[in-house]
């Protein structure tokens, strides 16, 4: 088998992979709206705990291996990094989004305001910015040496904004509210919204999962395929 | 208990087509530049 045969496959596998991701988090939708109970105080908007909790807890994922795969390229030079970095960015970026989404939503019914510039709210956004100025630096420069090593540090820098923006609550007067799981001590949550909160981030870490391989196969069938061109230039 | 179901199906709403429309685009190709 080719290597270009191989990414093939991998897309294919990958694409499965992501059709099985959507069929759960479908499942998520059923399990948090119809099976698990309404929080008595937040009433139903509190249900949006169980697709924005999971999807910051992935971004927070992505962005943390953003800043690793970006670090050890900067020692190796290996390109198959950068393209693991650069699909790590584009995929925690759409997670990133749904985060800034589904926030304001949840926030306009309990806290009276779709937004508010406190610590939490304001780091997040500047990440969403960052990550957004890493995938447009990447179409910006052309020599791919260069474009890799310029990517990594604006990689790197975006990364050390998670655990700023993991410990802006305890460091900060804010609005948003305190973990309830990662937490020191035990997880303030009743065992049934436990349950669909795990249930869900399981679901979210799988779908980014398969969404993260197909983007990768991707990118390195895309790269694979222009070498393959140029050495019959050559030729 | 307050009344608000009206957001919750918003947001379920809005991150579904974020995801939906991201897997239809990955999986119809993408940039796929790296």
């Amino acid at each position: 088998m080719t290597p270009i045969e191989a990414l093939e496959r991998a897309r294919r596998r990958s694409a499965v992979w992501i059709g099985v991701g959507l069929l759960l988090m479908a499942a998520v939708y059923v399990r948090a709206l119809a099976f698990t109970p309404v929080e008595a105080v937040q009433g139903p908007a509190q249900k949006i705990f169980y697709i924005h909790v999971p999807s910051a807890w992935v971004a927070f994922l992505a962005f943390g291996i953003l800043g690793v795969t970006s670090a050890v390229y900067l020692f190796l030079k290996d390109p198959r990094l950068d393209l693991f970095a650069a699909s790590t960015a584009e995929v925690g970026m759409v997670f990133t989004t749904a985060v800034l989404v589904t926030g304001p939503i949840w926030g306009k019914p309990i806290w009276g305001t779709w937004w508010t510039w406190d610590a939490r709210l304001t780091l997040t956004l500047f990440l969403w910015f960052v990550i957004v100025a890493y995938l447009v630096l990447r179409t910006a420069v052309h020599e791919p040496a260069q474009r890799a090593r310029y990517s990594a540090v604006l990689g790197i820098l975006g990364a050390l904004l998670v655990p700023f923006i993991y410990v802006s609550v305890y460091l900060f007067r804010t609005m948003h509210p305190m973990p309830v799981v990662l937490r020191p001590g035990k997880p303030t949550l009743p065992g049934e919204m436990l349950a669909t909160l795990l249930f869900s981030v399981a679901v979210f870490t799988l779908f980014f999962v398969a969404l993260l391989w197909h983007r990768y196969a991707l990118a390195r069938l895309a790269d694979a395929r222009a070498r393959a061109e140029a050495e019959r230039a050559d030729a | 208990m307050p009344d608000n179901g009206g957001f919750t199906v918003a947001a379920y709403i809005a991150a579904a087509v974020i995801y939906l429309c991201y897997a239809i685009y990955l999986v119809r190709g993408g940039r796929a530049k790296g």
